[in-house]
C-alpha cells in the first residue's frame, strides 16, 4: 500500500548531498531565524506548559495560592478514593468501545457505497463529509441535545410509534449514546481516507475473484478488507485517541456538568471540572498525565496487534 | 562570509525579529479591563440573577451613569452555576471584573488569596456609608479583620407553595412551626390527586429536596447540627446524611417528589425547577428567588417558612449576596462609589427593590417596604414574620471547599434518585470527599 510504503529515493538523495551543500547546510542562521517563531510557538505554548503540568500534578494547587507540594498524594486519590474519577473511566472506556466501531463501520459503508456512485459524485462526497465540517463545534453539539431531549423531535418521532422514552439526554443509561450517535454522524474524514484507500485496491483483484466465482460479500471479506487494512488501522488509531479526549459534545450536551448522575461524565470533562470548577489544578494535571500515559498504552497495543492483522501490500505475501 | 550575504542576513534576522515582536508585546498588554481615556472612567461590574433582577440592576446603574457622566460602567450577569465559574476563571486571572456580586461562599476564598480589594479605607473616608446597616451583617463581608465585601441584601429560605393546589388537596396553608412530617404529608395529599402538568409530566406535590444542599442545612439544623464543625470539619456524620437521602429517596419512591429526570434538571433557575417547569406544587428557595414564580405560576403562589423538626427552626438569615471591588481595579473610588450608590442610595432602593431580598440598608428596607406590592411585599413582610418568630444563631462562613461541595451534593444524590446509589452509599462517598476537601 503506498500509504506506509517508504519511498526508498529521498534516502538515496539524502546519502549523495553533495560536501559543499551540506556544509551550507550546517550553518543554517537564518533557517534558525525563520524558525523561531514556531521554535517559540512550541516551547513556550507546548512544552512549558507540560513541563509545568508534570510539576504541579505533584502539587495542590487551586490557582489563587501558590503550589504546595504533597508528592504522589493527587495520584493515590486518584486511584484509590475517588469513586467519581473511575466511574469517568468507565464512561469513557464505554464511550471508546461504542463510538469508535460506530463511526469506523459508517465511514466505511458510505465510502464503499460513494467509490462507486457514477453520477453527481462530488454531490454526495460533499453532502456527507458536510457534517465533519461542522466539526466538534458547540452549536451542532446544542443542536444534537435538543433533538434527543424530553419533548424533542427524537423523542417525539418515537413516541409516535408508541415508543416513550422521555428524552435520551436525561437518561443516564442512554445519555452517553447521543453523545456517541452525535460522534458517528461526523463521519466524514475517516470516510473520505477509506475512499483514498479504496481507489488503491488494484481492479485486477476484483476480477480475478470474480473468475473465481467469488460473490459481493467474499469480494469485500477476501480482497477490500484484507487491501484496505492499513487504512483501517489508520484511522483506527486517530479515532480512538479521539475518543479518548471527547470533550465539547458531552459539555454541550450534559449542560456541562456530566449529567444526568455522571452519565456523560468523560475523563476530560472530569478533568475540566477538577482543574476548572472545582480549581485542583494540580489533581486535573495528575489526570492529565495519566490520560497521556493510558492513549499511548492503548496505541501501543493497536500496534502490536495491527501485526496480526493489518496487511502490507508491498511486504509482499 | 563575505558582506553582502551578511548582510542580506541581518535584514532577514530584522525581518524575522519584527515578525516575533508583536507577538512579544501582545503578552504584557494584557490588562485592558478597564481603562480611562480623556477622563474618562469605564467600570465593569458583573453579578448572577434572572432577567428581573438584570433589568432592575442596569435601570440601576443608568441613573449611576446620570449622576456621575465622567463614568460608564460595563454589565454582565449570567446564572448562578455560570456565573461562579466564570469568576472563579477570571480571579484566579487576577481579572476580576472592578466591581462584582459575591456569594457568601466565595468570601472565604478570594478574600484569603488577595483577590479582593480592601473596601475599609473607603468606609473610613466616607465613600462607602454603613452606618444604616445592621452590623452583625456587614460582619459577614469581614475576613481577617478587613472589610472585603459588603452585604446587598439580608436573606433567608422558605417554601414556596401553590395556595390553589393546597386548597383542593385540602391541607392547610402552612404556618410559622410547621414540620417535616407536615411538609411530607402535604407532598402526599397533593400527588394523590393525580394532576398531569405539561407534557403529560406527572405532577408531584413535592419538589426532590434530597439535591439541595442548602434545604439539608435547614433539616440539619433543626436537629441541632450543623453542616461545619470548622474551616477543617464536617459538623455531621455519614448516618446524619444517610438519614436524610433516606427520607427525600423513600418520597420520591412513593411518587411525593418529582422524580428523577426532573430533579436532574434542576439548575441556577427557577424556570428549570420542578415546580417553575409546572410540574410540582412547592419548592424550597431562598426569598429573593422567590419573586421568579408569580410570573411563572400566577398570584396563588406564595412562601411559607421553612418546615421545623419538632418545633425547632433551621432556617436563618444571611446575607443573600455580597458586593465587592476586584482587588486589580484601575479605579478603586470610582468602584466603592458605585458599590455605595447601589446600597445607600434612595432612588437606586427604588428601582432594585427586593430583587436580592430585603436590602442593608434599614432606612431604605423600611422606606421602600411602604412602597412594595405583591409578590415584593410578600418578601419584605416574609423577612419580619420570620424575624419576629425567631431563627438560630447564623452558622460561621462557608469554609473554602463548600463551593464545590455544594455541586457534589446535587451530583452524588442524583445517583441516589436514579436508583443507581443507595442513600447510604452515596453519604460516604460524599462525606470522604469533604474529608479531602477540607483537609
Amino acid at each position: 500500500m503506498t500509504t506506509t510504503a517508504t519511498p526508498p529515493p529521498r534516502t538515496a538523495r539524502a546519502t549523495a548531498t553533495p560536501p559543499e551543500q551540506r556544509k551550507r547546510g550546517q550553518r543554517g542562521g537564518p533557517a534558525y531565524i525563520f524558525l523561531t517563531p514556531w521554535i517559540l510557538g512550541v516551547v513556550l505554548l507546548t512544552l512549558a506548559p507540560m513541563a509545568v503540568s508534570l510539576y504541579l500534578s505533584f502539587t495542590d494547587y487551586n490557582l489563587f495560592d501558590p503550589p504546595k507540594w504533597v508528592g504522589l498524594r493527587n495520584y493515590s486519590d486518584m486511584f484509590t478514593a475517588d469513586p467519581r474519577y473511575w466511574r469517568s473511566v468507565g464512561t469513557t472506556l464505554l464511550y471508546v468501545v461504542v463510538a469508535v466501531p460506530l463511526k469506523l463501520a459508517i465511514a466505511l459503508g458510505v465510502a464503499l457505497l460513494l467509490s462507486n456512485t457514477r453520477k453527481a459524485k462530488g454531490f454526495y462526497r460533499s453532502a456527507f463529509y458536510a457534517p465533519s465540517l461542522l466539526g466538534a463545534s458547540m452549536a451542532v453539539a446544542l443542536v444534537w441535545r435538543a433533538l434527543y431531549n424530553d419533548g424533542g423531535t427524537v423523542d417525539e418521532l418515537l413516541s409516535s410509534i408508541g415508543i416513550h422514552t422521555g428524552g435520551w439526554v436525561s437518561d443516564p443509561h442512554l445519555a452517553v449514546f447521543v453523545v456517541a450517535l452525535l460522534s458517528a454522524w461526523q463521519f466524514g474524514a475517516p470516510m473520505v481516507i477509506f475512499l483514498a484507500g479504496l481507489q488503491q485496491i488494484p481492479a485486477d483483484l476484483y476480477e480475478a475473484a470474480a473468475l473465481d466465482g467469488a460473490g459481493r460479500w467474499r469480494r469485500f471479506v477476501s480482497v477490500t478488507l484484507p487491501m484496505l487494512s492499513p487504512v483501517v488501522f489508520f484511522n483506527l488509531v486517530l479515532e480512538t485517541i479521539q475518543s479518548f479526549q471527547v470533550f465539547t459534545p458531552a459539555f454541550a450536551i450534559s449542560g456541562g456538568n456530566g449529567g444526568p448522575a455522571d452519565s456523560t461524565e468523560f475523563y476530560t470533562l472530569y478533568l475540566y471540572e477538577r482543574g476548572f470548577t472545582a480549581s485542583h489544578m494540580g489533581y486535573a494535571s495528575a489526570m492529565a498525565w495519566v490520560l497521556l500515559l493510558a492513549i499511548g498504552a492503548v496505541t501501543l497495543v493497536l500496534f502490536r496487534t495491527s501485526r496480526s492483522w493489518v496487511f502490507y501490500a508491498n511486504e509482499g505475501a | 562570509m563575505t558582506p553582502p550575504s551578511f548582510r542580506r542576513r541581518a535584514v532577514l534576522g530584522a525581518a524575522a525579529g519584527a515578525l516575533v515582536a508583536p507577538l512579544l508585546a501582545g503578552c504584557s498588554d494584557g490588562d485592558g479591563a478597564s481603562t480611562a481615556a480623556g477622563g474618562k472612567v469605564t467600570l465593569t461590574f458583573a453579578w448572577w440573577g434572572n432577567d428581573d433582577r438584570a433589568q432592575r440592576t442596569n435601570a440601576a446603574v443608568a441613573l449611576f451613569e446620570k449622576r456621575h457622566p465622567n463614568i460608564t460602567v460595563r454589565t454582565s450577569f449570567a446564572g448562578y452555576p455560570a456565573y461562579v465559574q466564570k469568576l472563579a476563571t477570571q480571579a484566579a486571572g487576577g481579572d476580576l471584573p472592578d466591581v462584582a456580586q459575591l456569594d457568601y461562599r466565595q468570601i472565604s476564598q478570594y478574600a484569603g488569596s488577595g483577590t479582593l480589594l480592601d473596601l475599609g479605607p473607603y468606609v473610613k473616608n466616607g465613600t462607602l456609608q454603613t452606618a444604616d446597616f445592621d452590623k452583625s451583617l456587614t460582619r459577614t463581608g469581614v475576613y481577617d479583620g478587613k472589610q472585603y465585601a459588603l452585604p446587598m441584601g439580608k436573606g433567608t429560605t422558605g417554601i414556596v407553595y401553590d395556595a390553589t393546589v393546597f386548597k383542593k388537596a385540602g391541607v392547610a396553608t402552612p404556618q410559622p412551626g410547621w414540620t417535616w412530617d407536615d411538609w411530607a404529608e402535604a407532598g402526599k395529599k397533593i400527588s394523590a390527586l393525580g394532576m398531569k402538568g405539561p407534557n403529560g409530566h406527572t405532577y408531584t406535590g413535592l419538589s426532590d429536596l434530597g439535591v439541595n444542599e442548602d434545604a439539608f442545612e435547614t433539616w440539619l439544623r433543626s436537629r441541632g447540627k450543623e453542616l461545619y464543625a470548622s474551616e477543617h470539619r464536617l459538623g455531621f456524620t455519614t448516618d446524619d446524611l444517610t438519614d436524610f437521602w433516606t427520607f427525600t429517596d423513600r418520597l420520591r419512591r412513593a411518587g411525593v417528589v418529582s422524580q428523577a429526570r426532573d430533579t436532574a434538571q434542576i439548575g441556577g433557575a427557577v424556570e428549570d425547577t420542578p415546580m417553575g417547569r409546572g410540574i410540582a406544587a412547592t419548592d424550597f428557595n431562598w426569598d429573593a428567588p422567590f419573586l421568579g414564580y408569580p410570573p411563572l405560576l400566577g398570584d396563588q403562589v406564595h412562601f411559607a417558612p421553612v418546615p421545623t423538626t419538632d418545633g425547632k427552626v433551621g432556617q436563618y438569615f444571611k446575607p443573600t449576596m455580597l458586593i465587592g471591588a476586584g482587588a486589580g481595579t484601575q479605579h478603586p473610588k470610582e468602584a466603592a462609589e458605585l458599590i455605595d450608590f447601589l446600597l445607600n442610595d434612595a432612588a437606586a432602593g427604588k428601582i432594585l427593590g427586593v430583587t436580592r431580598s430585603t436590602p442593608p440598608n434599614e432606612k431604605i428596607a423600611e422606606s421602600i417596604g411602604k412602597t412594595l406590592t405583591g409578590p415584593e411585599k410578600e418578601v419584605y413582610d416574609y423577612g419580619r414574620t420570620i424575624a419576629a418568630h425567631g431563627t438560630g444563631a447564623p452558622p460561621m462562613a462557608p469554609p473554602r471547599g463548600d463551593v464545590v461541595l455544594q455541586v457534589s451534593f446535587q451530583r452524588d444524590y442524583q445517583r441516589v434518585s436514579y436508583g443507581m446509589e443507595s442513600p447510604r452509599g452515596a453519604a460516604e462517598e460524599y462525606v470522604a470527599e469533604a474529608k479531602r476537601e477540607l483537609r
